[in-house]
């Protein structure tokens, strides 16, 4: 193909890409009216599978594939980091330094530490019920962890948090929440359907069905792929240095 | 009245946003980066959207800040062992 | 529009726009004790929002942001803790009214609550975010004055 043939084509269908575009902007419902077609259709469905936080049902139920495509971009991104950061062939390993820290500083990380996590394992439990989920609960309990180097040093981090164990947690839970998918489609219906679950009593823990499993799994997914992260980034921020004369 | 809340929001959210734009110095752009997620998450909540708005309060008020020191110490590190 | 999320709106205008003034302006000390101030200034913003709305699970906003607000400054005071060594930020007389503020807040909404499960819920975000204030003020000033890795 020549060059001006490829231009051709580029130019002819990036015009009609834009006249399908302008097309459909002026079919768009107008800002700011009284009637929510799709917001009224979501609440109904979401009512209907009783589960009370509508976002969550909209997240994990009826548009679960979205996050499915969601948490492999985080996935990937976090791959990405791990690959770019690792310890290069012209870098070594530094001891990091202990740090002295005062009294009330590390007494209120170890305090407060416990006390995140927590809070992050309550937001993942009560995504389906009240505002949050698996993406925010697993961010809070993986900064919860963090405590340890702010209020102690880098070696009591290193401590209680073994890369390898989270890279594979990262990676079973992602395999699990295609599992959960593929439970649908084993059961005669369809991929991430929510039917496979009794849905139980509306604006209770166990209500829902799938979605705080599926919660469950993004939260388990993003605390791992979150801790790996800030791994990634510590090492190199206080232990990886370039060896001299290279 | 009623969206009086909506605009003071809005209008610290632009403000930030732009201070964090005009600012150089990556570490104190951090700073007003950290203050920015913090109005953010208060837009979304008065905006009825409180899932978004934990989002963004879960991410931009420790991890967004520890990510972006992080960075900026390798690479002033970097810098140091560069010089000798 | 009632009369708590006037409240809000106003605890906004004043103590949001004083923080992102601190925030962007002035010596690197100055921008540290605003950044800690912007969380004890949106925290009962939220907490009064959460109430003037007559959402009660809007208040899991106003307990992420008490927990993880201070972290986020703890982390500037650890790896800017060689920059701040020149002039240590104290801000005292700023922390505690910051601190006052968010106590009367919680007090006023307690009160209105009255004792069930969300006023213990309300306590502890009171409680979390006046330490977590204190403590990230503690740490500005030089509680981390051993602290160089790397």
């Amino acid at each position: 193909m020549s060059r001006r043939l490829r231009l051709w084509l580029l130019g002819v269908g990036g015009a009609g890409l834009a006249a399908l575009l302008v097309a459909a902007c002026l079919d768009v419902p107008a800002f700011g009216r009284r009637s929510h077609p799709y917001g009224e259709r979501a609440v109904r469905a979401s009512l209907a599978r009783h589960t009370a936080n509508v976002v969550s049902s909209v997240n994990f139920d009826q548009r679960a594939y979205d996050t499915l495509g969601e948490m492999s971009i985080l996935f990937a991104a976090v791959l990405g980091c791990v690959v770019l950061l690792r310890q290069a062939g012209d870098e070594h390993r530094a001891d990091p330094r202990p740090a002295e820290v005062a009294l009330p500083v590390r007494r209120y990380a170890l305090l407060v530490l416990p006390v995140a996590l927590v809070t992050g394992l309550y937001v993942i439990a009560h995504g389906q019920l009240s505002p949050g989920g698996g993406f925010q609960g697993g961010v809070v309990a993986a900064t919860a962890l963090h405590l340890l180097y702010l209020g102690a040093d880098y070696r009591a981090l290193e401590r209680v948090r073994p890369t390898g164990v989270f890279e594979v947690t990262d990676s079973l839970a992602a395999c699990s929440y295609l599992v959960l998918g593929l439970a649908g489609l084993l059961a005669g219906t369809a991929f991430l359907a929510n039917t496979l679950l009794p849905y139980g009593t509306f604006n209770t823990l166990s209500s829902g069905g799938l979605v705080p499993l599926l919660n469950a799994a993004i939260g388990m997914e993003v605390a791992s792929a979150v801790v790996v992260l800030l791994a990634g980034f510590l090492d190199q921020a206080v232990e990886i240095e370039r060896e001299k004369g290279s | 009245m009623a969206d009086a809340v909506i605009v003071v929001a809005l209008l610290l959210t632009a403000a930030s946003a732009t201070a964090a734009v005009a600012t150089r110095d990556p570490a104190r752009q951090a700073l007003v980066l950290a203050v920015l997620g913090l109005l953010l998450g208060v837009v979304f909540t008065v905006l009825q959207a409180p899932d978004v708005g934990l989002s963004q309060l879960a991410v931009g008020s420790a991890l967004t800040p520890l990510l972006i020191m992080l960075s900026v110490r390798k690479v002033r590190r970097r810098g140091k062992e560069g010089d000798k | 529009m009632n009369g708590w999320i006037l409240a809000a709106t106003v605890l906004l205008t004043a103590g949001g726009g004083a923080a992102l003034w601190g925030v962007a302006t002035g010596p690197l000390s100055r921008r540290v004790v605003a950044q800690n101030l912007s969380t004890t200034v949106i925290c009962p913003s939220l907490l009064l929002l959460a109430q003037g709305y007559g959402r009660t699970s809007y208040v899991d906003l106003a307990l992420l942001l008490a927990l993880l607000g201070p972290v986020g400054t703890l982390v500037f005071a650890r790896l800017l803790a060689d920059e701040l060594t020149g002039d240590r930020p104290a801000a005292w007389g700023l922390t505690w009214t910051a601190a006052g503020v968010g106590a009367a807040v919680v007090l006023v909404l307690c009160a209105v609550t009255g004792p069930s499960r969300a006023m213990v819920k309300l306590l502890v975000i009171g409680a979390l975010l006046i330490s977590g204030n204190v403590v990230a003020s503690r740490a500005l000033s030089g509680g981390l004055r051993g602290v160089r890795d790397g």
